[in-house]
């Protein structure tokens, strides 16, 4: 009865994840069906040769997980200059739907699990639904043409982060994933904030199902209603107050995720409103009245209150410039790109055309300056060196050692940006250029003997790896180091960094 | 604050409370268990109702020096008597909770930056407990964290990283903790204090835990599951095994650690004790409230428990020892000798006792 298909998954991904293993491996030939990043043939490349990261690279690695072989060319051919050409690299990265990804998608689509319709990610066993979702956001990172998307989606993932490993969001991350950031991330704050809201997984994480006041005694649920204010919207200095925060609960109440009703299974995990769970007495929230007997509509006043506050776009606009310009993020950007997320009413791709077009986002010294976090670092590893990978378990081990696996941190803040948050992994960094550059992860594959012949030589190989000319002190251990030449190159400071 | 480290010995199955640590002054317990209990002349005494089994006979003097806290009737709140289920509610330490207890316990007290390596499961696969920690690995021996062929890059990556305004302390400490992993990795192992470890690998994953805390890399959690308590069926044979190998490996290990036992807390948890009644095939069936022990880190010891006795009325379903003490109650003395000023970072969902463990 209650279906064995959910037993079959376990065996067989069971079976899957003991093949899969973890440790040395024998090295992998590349992913079968997925060529080559970019261009796919072994023709030159041209890596910068200036002592200074240049805007294409700055773009490239600042942007999405490193440069590919290639992508800096195919970059620059889109202008006469380069000025010209990062401009119309940023109009096609803006709007990811011209951009063609069928190959990566294609691969993508294997995991099959994730296609699934909320009520049917039910049927999947929880790690399945990690593996599958783990691996799905490490190919996208390394293989899909649409860095800029992928960047966004990341950056989202943190700011309404759920932890996959509370109870039901085992099965629901993958929906807020897929129904709700990646469907938005580009689109309109309001879109996004909306599908996240009502929908069932961070319903779950921050305990908005259980938000109900049927009788008078009963006392709405807080939880999401302040994170709502304090994380995704106005910011916790945002100017709201205590009474902002329990008038929001009430306002909330009612809204559900449906559980497992004996024949009704099949609507399990779907968000519905419930009248009588719902405190239908007037509210004020930020100085909004809300008269009573709103029902339903009262979720569309308050987050339209939330959304056009000036705290608001205030609070976005620091996070956005902290992620992709300084960790001490410039007034003046983030004075522009505040403005533009309000100008545009909260077209999150206007706000992004905003934050790349600033002075501070193209300065020198913001180039190189960051602190890749794991994930970026992991993914850029075999992104820049042409690599390709499955995103299996051999090398998301890497990033349980490293701290930041993907949908697994616990507390609704998401993983940090600031540097000093991920200094501590540096041991697993290398442990994991080393074994890339020996062939030791299943399923990844890299290969540093064609990077450095496309490029011209290892010095040149290292130019396109960091976007700029490498110093003596950088080249000269590499020449020495053999056949750990790619190891290093990947270890060394310079790569740490975008 | 020196450096602590927090051991965990999950007892995978169930393990018999009323079997490790027998009721020996209840005779409702002789009554219920006609083969299966411990008689009063074999037991270890711990007071007046509890004593140790006999093959139990390796904890007695740490019982007897005060390093060794009993804790009975003891559990947690799931009541499903699911392996899967109990041992899933422990490790997450509430129903409606992100990450494992552990992992919060880590990020909760973690040094800005994080350590090279705080967790450390020595097994095949990294427990739920220690869930979003903040660095976790698990391991079955030191060679996979590093060898000496990653050596051969360390003198130039130390030059690197040498003016690297970030990342240049970050990075000696790395490469110190690499090079002591490497010799973990060579060396052949010496324990201390005439300790000697048996050659089972619950024993020897011990001793892997004792070096990783000597090599002082700064550790901070380490799981060691021991399997296999799920005595459904002939409990005398199926456990005699396990009570052996579980005594000689902790004394092994808090005998190695010396003095460095006081910055060193053991955890032993199961996931649930069995029913009173022994059943028709020698053994004993799933229930609720069993033992749990602390070993080391400051605990007080002694034996911990407001025995409900096992009358009819007092068992719970099927015929089990109530859970009188939450888990949670044991390991709250545990996590704030180990620097957790506030324990709903930790345990949001408790708010009951501590035991003075």
């Amino acid at each position: 009865m209650t279906v064995s298909r959910r037993s079959l998954l376990i065996t067989g991904g069971g079976i899957l994840l003991a093949l899969a293993g973890c440790g040395p491996e024998l090295a992998m030939p590349a992913l079968p069906g997925l060529p080559s990043l970019f261009d796919g043939g072994d023709r030159p490349l041209l890596p910068p040769s200036a002592d200074g990261i240049d805007l294409a690279s700055h773009l490239l690695t600042r942007l999405g997980c490193g440069a590919a072989p290639g992508e800096r060319e195919d970059l620059l051919a889109l202008g006469r200059d380069p000025d010209t050409a990062a401009s119309a690299w940023l109009v096609a990265q803006l709007h990811p739907e011209g951009i063609d990804d069928s190959v990566c998608e294609r691969h993508v689509r294997r995991l099959d699990a994730l296609a699934e319709p909320v009520g049917e990610l039910y049927e999947y066993r929880d790690f399945v639904l990690l593996r599958e979702l783990t691996a799905a956001t490490v190919m996208r990172a390394v293989h899909s043409r649409r860095q800029l998307h992928e960047a966004v989606v990341r950056f989202w993932t943190d700011h309404f982060n759920v932890d996959i490993s509370k109870g039901e969001c085992a099965w629901l991350t993958p929906a807020q994933d897929r129904d709700a950031i990646r469907r938005h991330a580009l689109g309109k704050f309001s879109d996004l904030l909306r599908a996240v809201a009502l929908g069932p997984a961070m319903l779950w994480y921050l305990d908005g199902r259980v938000n109900r006041s049927a009788t008078p005694e009963e006392k709405p649920n807080e939880n999401y209603a302040r994170e709502l204010m304090e994380l995704h919207t106005l910011g916790v200095h945002g100017g709201y107050s205590q009474q902002d925060v329990m008038e929001a609960a009430r306002c909330l109440t009612g809204w559900s995720v449906r559980e497992s009703h004996g024949l009704f299974k099949f609507f399990k995990g779907r968000v519905e409103f419930n009248h009588h769970h719902h405190d239908d007495g007037a509210k004020t929230v930020l100085g909004q009245w809300i008269p009573a007997k709103g029902g339903e509509h009262d979720v569309d006043l308050l987050l339209d209150r939330v959304v056009r506050h000036p705290a608001t776009a205030r609070h976005l606009a620091t996070k956005l410039c902290r992620r992709f310009i300084a960790e001490v993020p410039p007034t003046a950007a983030v004075d522009a790109v505040a403005a533009a997320f309000t100008a545009s009413d909260g077209d999150i791709r206007s706000t992004m055309a905003a934050l790349v077009a600033t002075a501070e986002f193209r300065a020198p010294t913001v180039r190189g300056a960051r602190l890749r976090r794991p994930f970026d670092h992991l993914t850029a590893c075999i992104r820049a060196t042409g690599g390709t990978t499955d995103g299996g378990p051999a090398l998301t081990e890497y990033l349980r050692r490293l701290g930041h696996a993907p949908f697994q941190y616990p507390t609704p803040d998401g993983y940090p940006d600031a540097a000093a948050a991920w200094t501590g992994g540096l041991l697993w960094r290398w442990r994991l250029a080393v074994a890339l550059a020996r062939g030791r992860v299943h399923g990844t594959a890299i290969d540093g003997a064609a990077l450095v012949r496309r490029c011209g030589g290892m010095d040149a190989a290292l130019a396109h790896l960091y976007g700029r000319k490498p110093t003596a002190a950088e080249s000269a251990p590499l020449a020495a180091a053999g056949d750990d030449a790619l190891a290093l190159a990947l270890s060394a400071p310079a790569f740490q960094r975008c | 604050m020196s450096e602590r480290t927090l051991v965990t010995v999950f007892l995978r199955g169930g393990a018999d409370g009323l079997y490790l640590v027998p009721p020996i002054g209840d005779d409702d317990y002789h009554r219920a268990r006609p083969t299966l209990a411990v008689k009063p002349p074999d037991a270890i005494r711990l007071d007046h109702m509890f004593g140790l089994h006999p093959l139990l006979k390796p904890l007695e003097r740490w019982f007897q020096d005060g390093r060794l806290a009993v804790v009975h009737a003891c559990g947690c709140d799931d009541d499903t008597r699911s392996h899967f289920e109990a041992q899933d509610l422990m490790e997450h330490a509430g129903r409606a909770v992100a990450g494992g207890w552990i992992g919060r316990f880590l990020r909760a007290t973690a040094a800005s930056g994080g350590g090279a390596l705080d967790a450390v499961a020595l097994g095949t696969a990294i427990p739920e407990s220690l869930r979003s920690a903040p660095s976790s690995a698990a391991i079955e021996s030191f060679a996979e964290l590093g060898g000496a062929e990653d050596l051969r890059l360390h003198a130039a990556l130390a030059g690197l990283y040498a003016s690297d305004p970030l990342l240049a302390a970050p990075a000696h400490d790395a490469l110190t903790a690499s090079e002591r992993l490497t010799d973990l990795a060579a060396a052949t192992y010496h324990p201390e204090y005439s300790a000697v470890y048996a050659a089972d690998t619950f024993s020897e994953r011990l001793a892997r835990a004792a070096q990783l805390i000597k090599a002082g890399i700064g550790v901070r959690a380490i799981n060691v599951d021991l399997d296999g308590w799920d005595s459904h069926f002939v409990q005398d044979t199926v456990l005699a095994g396990k009570l052996t190998t579980l005594a000689a490996g902790l004394n092994a290990f808090a005998t190695d650690l010396g003095p460095r036992l006081a910055d060193v807390s053991v955890v032993v948890m199961t996931e649930f004790g069995r029913r009173v009644a022994e059943n028709a095939s020698l053994g004993t069936d799933h229930g609720r409230g069993g033992a749990l022990f602390v070993l080391g880190g400051g605990t007080p010891g002694g034996m911990h428990c407001q025995w409900p006795g096992l009358k009819t009325g007092v068992l719970e379903g099927p015929g089990d020892v109530p859970m009188i003490h939450d888990w949670r109650s044991v390991v709250t003395p545990v996590l704030r000798r180990h620097g957790v000023d506030d324990l709903s970072r930790v345990l949001p969902e408790w708010m009951g006792e501590s035991l003075p463990v």
